[in-house]
């Protein structure tokens, strides 16, 4: 046992030393339950950290980035960031619920502002969580987005289709039911449907039974498809909204023709939107670093924008480089552009999700094309 | 296998039960104990995570393995109880503001409670059946976590407040240390002197043969829902001290791989005996971190490396159970008492 | 009724499913007595196989399937002869850690060669449904149906009337025995894990052309639990009738009660169904009843 500390010391003593960097910790999910997603979200992060570095880092500095797999599993996490707080980042990119729920209170008590790809509303309150922070729509937002949606086309009743999981039920509990009830729209059923299902026939013919006009999914690609499948062999006519991480051409590939008509709210480009400013530069960027990768997933822009806007609030920092400075370069941030990738962002000391706008778009005979305007939330 | 000292004799029953066996490993094991205490004067919070996780799952795994290792019940359900134990005292504390003295044994006989109700198909299950039967258990009690909102904070989980003692918050790595390094050492006491009374001797004959131990008078069904309340009683323990450790619960935190990794511990370590238990947990708990930094280490040279590593390491898991059950097949425990004996005959061992 | 019809309809064909992964398990345990949690990890590589033959060497669906199921013959010899032999006799919380360990670690090298995305056969069913009057069924457990009928025709004639079906039960019923009478026991063990494999990979291809492939879908090993339980473990006709009950059960609790208590219900529901079963039946619906002896 001895022997086994000792190495873990040596390991330290040698990754200590470094050059004066600016060091930043990283969680991701490349072999856990939430793979698929985690690992294209974790390629963008690092190409971003890449490109900066490439460009000559920031301010002469070079960006030192410490990723771990933790396979979304808590004790991982929290192994990685004990280790990342002992190495001196400044700042954290994390990925999941899983992660970021169990770091929220370390971070404020550490003062290491925490990037996520965890949607959650209740991460968006500077007061509550005040070191959380994420780019995106919160969850919440995106249903809204899509209430209005309905709205906008004169639907009168929608339906909410979820997982039984923290991520799941964030949404629409209690601010879907919320938006709905303001937007005059009739919430008339709830159906459960578990992330691994590869049946959902009861549940669809609940719906149907229901008569939904709408039903807007918070599911993951896999039970979106059994869905959208299930659906269609039983002859459903509401039409299905699904939130970001339903929709991207994964589901195409898994649930071939029932994916057509199915609407998606995005807060990001994607990969098609080649009038996108952003995209274009990816584009480019991944012929540079990835000469063999065509195409990439949506995961990979969350990704890259996410670490962008952290980078780009770290560059601005005046003085030296904390966690604490970090955050109040993040919280002024006012209408920053990320290249087209998200709207642009803005993060105030109550409000910590930097986009509050989202688009609709819909699979057309296997393409993704926008059929909305950017609707933005007030 | 006992290897005992030349001229070591023992005149009773009690002595042999003893738990030092001799003066020199009774002031061994106080010594060791008591620099363990300065550990964290010179650890920095990294080792001292690795510490508590160390402390906390030891409890838990000694808890398996009363039940597993010296009753013989296999239970796939451990991480669940751990479960119901971090979330009553979330409860507990959140609701009634309690302090951790009350919190930490209420819950740990709430866990208890559970534990007994989930043992109670042992009256009828043997081996196998009763295995899966803790499988369900563990679903079961996932899916209670998720659905009791008002107890549990549903899936969004619930905070948890840092324990205080004496005015003192329990809020960094160091303080903790000496908090659960208290428990570990009180609950692996406690373990291992229930093993030396009537009960321990009534398991390991339910164990060992059940059917000659009820024809020598043991209440089977008694005592194999006592080893269900014993074990999550601990586990109960462990939740608590792991609650208070990471301030936020939610039902993720304790799925059927938790179980398993328990499980493991025990395997790795050695099923009934109680240092094995926490050999196996040290094992488990140190050799992701290790194999962690040795990639970190030689990324630098084979950066591919990285890009495989993790799936390399969940087949490490994988291996390293598959080797310990061909070739350790008594675990860690065993080969300690080896060296042991090897180096209390050196240089003339033979 | 409509409503009922259907969704008991969309259970049997579920059910047709974990029956074949059931199927699988109960076969090794009936022959060795071992429990096999590595029996989802099994369908992971046998789908895995399969998809990469179709895909990558576009060999015609037909082809590859038959060149995946010779192949997971060989490697159920091989994981027996490997790890499993030397389990013999030993106690059985060794062994199910052992076949969980396994399954890790046979998850891990389908990670490091597939990688984690999911991926999707090429389209072998149709994705129209079958109407049969109101009903609606997939291509998909059409053939799931077909196979488990497929399946259940030649255990039965294997094991009543072939030679090595009938060494077969000889071991399950009394290993000593069957050794005096010379049988080659050791041959029996490998033989059952080859075909367990075989089983189970039949249920892999089947579940990837449900819904794509990732290493998710081992988890359904852990769901046939329920399903072998409440058959019996050591019963070829309970796994099967067991796998049909399930799907059922389940698609009922799914249709009726997870309104009333806001979903959820239909996941857990096998679990507690089963610890009910197995209080009033311990050894399951057809499970042999073990006579204690002193």
């Amino acid at each position: 046992m001895k022997k086994l500390f000792f190495m873990v010391f040596l390991i330290f003593s040698i990754s200590a030393f470094a050059a004066d960097t600016i060091k930043i910790g990283a969680i991701f999910d490349f072999t856990g339950g939430t793979a698929d997603v985690g690992k294209p979200y974790a390629e963008g992060v690092k190409d971003c950290v890449r490109w900066f570095n490439e460009k000559g880092g920031i301010n002469g500095k070079k960006i030192e980035l410490f990723d771990v797999d933790y396979s979304y599993k808590v004790p991982n996490a929290l192994a990685a960031y004990k280790d990342f707080k002992m190495k001196g980042v400044v700042a954290i990119h994390g990925w999941g619920t899983a992660d970021t729920e169990a770091l929220t209170k370390f971070v404020a008590q550490d003062k290491i502002p925490y990037l996520s790809a965890s949607y959650s509303e209740h991460l968006a309150d500077g007061k509550k969580t005040p070191y959380n922070f994420f780019v995106g729509a919160s969850y919440s937002d995106q249903t809204e987005a899509a209430l209005q949606f309905i709205k906008d086309n004169k639907g009168k009743t929608v339906a909410f289709i979820y997982n039984d999981t923290g991520f799941g039920r964030s949404p629409f509990f209690p601010d879907g039911e919320n938006a709905a009830k303001k937007l005059g729209i009739q919430l008339v059923d709830k159906q459960v449907v578990d992330l691994k299902a590869l049946d959902a026939t009861a549940q669809m013919l609940n719906l149907k039974k229901s008569g939904a006009e709408y039903a807007i999914v918070q599911e993951t690609y896999m039970a979106t498809s059994t869905i959208l499948k299930d659906a269609k062999k039983n002859g459903l006519t509401t039409k299905f909204i699904g939130l970001n991480w339903t929709f991207d051409r994964p589901l195409i590939k898994l649930a071939g023709d029932a994916a057509n008509g199915f609407y998606g709210v995005s807060p990001f480009a994607f990969w098609s939107d080649t009038d996108v400013e952003g995209i274009k530069f990816l584009r480019e960027l991944n012929k540079k670093y990835h000469p063999d990768v065509h195409e990439r997933e949506i995961n990979y822009i969350q990704g890259f924008s996410s670490m962008y806007v952290l980078l780009s609030a770290i560059k601005n920092v005046k003085g030296p480089i904390t966690g604490e400075s970090i955050k109040h370069s993040l919280e002024s941030m006012r209408d920053f552009s990320t290249m087209g990738l998200t709207p642009p962002v803005t993060f105030t000391p109550d409000i910590h999700k930097g986009v509050r706008a989202a688009r609709i778009y819909q699979i057309q005979n296997g393409q993704i094309k926008p059929v909305s305007k950017v609707i933005t939330l007030q | 296998m006992n290897y005992v000292n030349c001229g070591n004799f023992k005149t009773s029953y009690a002595k042999d039960a003893a738990i030092y066996k001799t003066v020199f490993s009774k002031i061994s094991i106080y010594s060791f104990l008591i620099l363990m205490l300065l550990v964290p004067f010179y650890a920095n919070s990294y080792i001292l995570y690795i510490l508590n996780m160390i402390f906390i799952s030891s409890i838990a795994a000694v808890g398996l393995n009363i039940l597993t290792g010296f009753t013989g019940l296999i239970s796939l359900g451990h991480g669940a109880f751990i479960g119901v134990g971090a979330f009553a005292t979330g409860y507990l504390a959140l609701n009634y503001g309690m302090n951790f003295y009350f919190v930490i044994p209420l819950a740990a006989l709430i866990t208890a409670i559970i534990g007994i109700i989930f043992g109670l198909p042992s009256l009828r299950l043997k081996d196998l059946y009763l295995s899966i039967a803790t499988l369900a258990a563990q679903f079961i009690l996932e899916f209670i976590f998720i659905r009791a909102e008002s107890f549990t904070g549903g899936v969004n989980g619930m905070p948890v407040a840092y324990p205080t003692i004496f005015g003192i918050e329990i809020n960094n790595d160091f303080r903790f240390y000496f908090f659960a390094y208290s428990f570990a050492i009180v609950m692996i006491t406690i373990g291992k002197n229930i093993l030396r009374t009537k009960i321990g001797r009534a398991f390991i004959s339910v164990r060992d043969n059940y059917i000659a131990a009820e024809a020598m008078g043991v209440d089977i069904f008694k005592y194999k829902l006592l080893s269900f309340g014993i074990s999550s009683f601990y586990a109960g323990v462990a939740g608590s001290l792991w609650a208070y450790y990471v301030q936020f619960i939610t039902p993720e935190h304790f799925t059927i791989t938790v179980s398993i990794q328990y499980l493991s511990m025990i395997i790795i370590g050695g099923l009934g005996s109680v240092l094995g238990s926490i050999f196996g947990t040290i094992f488990m708990v140190i050799l992701p971190e290790m194999l962690r930094h040795l990639v970190d280490l030689l990324s630098g040279v084979a950066p591919f490396l990285k890009q495989i590593f993790p799936a390399i390491r969940e087949a490490f898991y994988g291996i390293v159970i598959i080797l310990f059950l061909l070739f350790e097949p008594e675990g860690l425990a065993r080969r300690w008492n080896l060296i042991k004996a090897y180096w209390k005959l050196w240089p003339f061992s033979y | 009724m409509e409503f009922l019809t259907q969704i008991i309809i969309a259970g049997i064909v579920i059910g047709s499913i974990y029956s074949l992964v059931a199927l699988g398990f109960t076969l090794i345990y009936k022959s060795t007595g071992i429990v096999n949690f590595a029996q989802g990890e099994l369908l992971l590589v046998g789908a895995y196989v399969c998809l990469h033959l179709t895909v990558s060497y576009q060999i015609p669906f037909i082809f590859s399937f038959l060149i995946t199921l010779i192949f997971m013959f060989f490697f159920g010899f091989l994981i027996e002869r490997v790890f499993l032999r030397r389990m013999i006799g030993e106690p059985i919380i060794s062994i199910i850690m052992l076949t969980i360990g396994l399954s890790s670690l046979l998850k891990s090298i389908v990670q490091i060669i597939w990688g984690t995305d999911t991926r999707t056969f090429p389209k072998i069913f149709s994705h129209e449904p079958v109407k049969i009057g109101f009903l609606n069924i997939s291509m998909v457990y059409i053939f799931a149906l077909i196979s488990i009928a497929i399946f259940l025709g030649i255990f039965s004639y294997f094991f009543k009337t072939t030679k090595t079906g009938v060494a077969m039960r000889a071991v399950a019923s009394d290993q000593q025995a069957a050794l005096s009478m010379g049988i080659d026991v050791r041959r029996i063990f490998a033989l059952s894990w080859a075909i367990a494999a075989i089983v189970s990979t039949v249920g892999g291809v089947l579940l990837g052309n449900i819904n794509g492939i990732n290493t998710s879908l081992s988890q359904f090993g852990l769901k046939v639990f329920p399903v072998v339980i409440l058959g019996g473990l050591d019963s070829i006709i309970g796994a099967i009738v067991g796998g049909i009950i399930i799907g059922v059960l389940e698609n009922i609790v799914g249709g009726y009660i997870d309104p009333l208590v806001g979903g959820g219900a239909k996941e857990v529901f096998p679990f507690v169904a089963m610890i009910i079963i197995l209080l009033i039946k311990p050894y399951g619906l057809f499970g042999t009843v073990k006579v204690e002896k002193v």
